[in-house]
């Protein structure tokens, strides 16, 4: 492998990249992914999760079993968001990001 | 919206499932089976292959004819299947979100038995994500599922029993395997016959080598072969890499199991115990999702893990339970330390290991 080699094929993330940021002190699969957006692709890291490990095998020397899983967040595998909300029959109003900043003026506080 | 309500949901119809189903649905418990395919038999169907070290109470037989032998034992019982439909994830309430790509529905389980079975690890190299480049499997898939020739000339990266099977298969369709790339220094099948097979037909097995580096464009048209100093190129428009498998872990993960790790049952394992019960209490486990073996092995830990949900929901003896448990514990070594002493030797050690688990909260981040 040469360090322009894909490690991450849906966000096109590198060797080089995913090398770069054990430096820096990366341990598991999802300080990897906080950084790199390594396995944050359609995919959800089930296909570069094992390529990753095995990076940080390699780098590091840490064993397979001391090198945890990623998080698996729900929904497991993609749907469409309007088939996730059909059925629903009480809408519960979305809270944004600008509802928490308080304001003062017009302006931010 | 009220959630549909079962006894038993068996999530996953390849060999451990359609095994469990059979366990549950003919003791008269009711029975969902769910499964994004709209086939049942999960990679069976394309396994044109002969299997073997099926239990005893087998004749030796196909992947696909035992998919549909397994499908036709359920015909007399009122199952619930849920086929073209996936798991999405599971409710604070315990109910687990069911798609058919239309609606979400809730569905809730009095036991629930995930046979999720595995997929299959890529190998990197430069350029291996061209198109022409796929896993094994993939390769298979194409040729005996949807009849399409997946390439005309290939290289296979891996030597394991099922990279000699498929190597055959593929060479019978008229693709040209111009050599079997081995990263070690032996071949890692453990069917001799095989690979003699292989061998014979002029397929070149080579030990010691990798493929250093993919080119094409907008598809592979060459690979360079490493082995040892030498370095030569190969004109392909395949590349099948097989890279082993490994348990597929998510709906675990959303129900909050621990996991052990086993590398020789593919890294990361649910913990389970000898009811094949994981450590949340009404979840259990069968097939690959519970360490990756063989065929056999998968029927019998589905028919384990459904006596065993039987045995929980009160649907037969004890007296049964013991019997039926001792029998098949004793067909699951039989199969397996004649196929891989090594898996026999993991899994038990895994259920040890149950008692011990690794950090339960490790992952959360």
């Amino acid at each position: 492998m040469d360090k322009s080699t894909i490690i991450c094929r849906c966000e096109e993330i590198s060797l080089e990249e995913i090398v770069e940021v054990i430096a820096n002190g990366a341990r598991t699969f999802d300080d990897i992914k906080r950084l790199t957006r390594c396995g944050m692709g359609p995919c959800q890291s089930k296909i570069c999760n094992c390529l990753v490990a095995g990076v940080i095998h390699e780098q590091t020397g840490m064993e397979f079993h001391q090198i945890p899983l990623p998080r698996m967040r729900m929904p497991i595998s993609p749907i469409k968001l309007e088939t996730l909300a059909t059925n629903s029959t009480t809408f519960s109003s979305v809270k944004s990001v600008l509802d928490e900043v308080e304001l003062e003026d017009g302006k931010v506080k | 919206m009220n959630a549909v309500e079962t006894d038993v949901l068996i999530i996953g119809a390849g060999p451990a499932g359609l095994a469990a189903a059979f366990e549950t649905a003919s003791r008269g418990l009711q029975v969902t089976l769910v499964d994004e395919s709209k086939s049942m038999g999960g990679q069976l169907v394309q396994q044109t292959q002969v299997l073997s070290s099926l239990p005893s109470i087998y004749q030796p037989m196909c992947g696909f004819e035992l998919a549909a032998h397994l499908s036709r034992q359920l015909e007399d019982f009122e199952i619930r299947y849920l086929l073209g439909h996936r798991v999405i994830g599971f409710y604070k309430d315990g109910s687990v979100g069911i798609t058919d790509e239309k609606n979400v529905f809730p569905l809730r389980a009095k036991k629930t038995i995930v046979a999720t079975g595995a997929s299959e690890n890529a190998i990197a190299f430069p350029k291996w994500t061209l198109p022409g480049v796929m896993t094994i499997g993939a390769a298979q898939t194409l040729m005996n599922r949807n009849f399409v020739q997946p390439g005309k000339n290939a290289v296979i990266v891996g030597s394991s029993d099922f990279a000699m099977d498929v190597a055959l298969q593929l060479s019978k369709v008229g693709v040209r395997i111009r050599g079997i790339v081995e990263k070690n220094t032996g071949v890692k099948a453990n069917g001799t016959e095989k690979v003699e097979q292989v061998r014979k037909i002029g397929i070149p097995i080579l030990l010691n080598s990798s493929i250093k580096e993919a080119r094409g464009i907008g598809a592979v048209s060459e690979v360079d072969i490493q082995q040892g100093e030498d370095i030569w190129t190969e004109k392909v428009d395949l590349v099948c890499v097989d890279g082993g498998r490994s348990p597929i872990l998510d709906i675990f993960y959303q129900l909050g199991c621990s996991f052990g790790h086993q590398e020789e049952l593919g890294g990361w394992v649910p913990q389970y115990n000898n009811d094949f019960q994981t450590d949340c209490e009404n979840v259990f486990l069968a097939g690959n999702a519970a360490g990756i073996s063989t065929q056999g092995a998968l029927l019998v830990t589905g028919m384990l893990a459904g006596i065993n949900v039987c045995a929980a929901l009160g649907a037969i003896s004890k007296e049964a339970v013991e019997e039926g448990k001792q029998s098949l514990w004793k067909e699951l070594e039989s199969i397996e330390t004649r196929s891989n002493l090594k898996v026999w030797q993991a899994r038990n050690q895994h259920i040890e290991k149950f008692a011990h688990p690794v950090l339960k909260d490790q992952f959360i981040s």
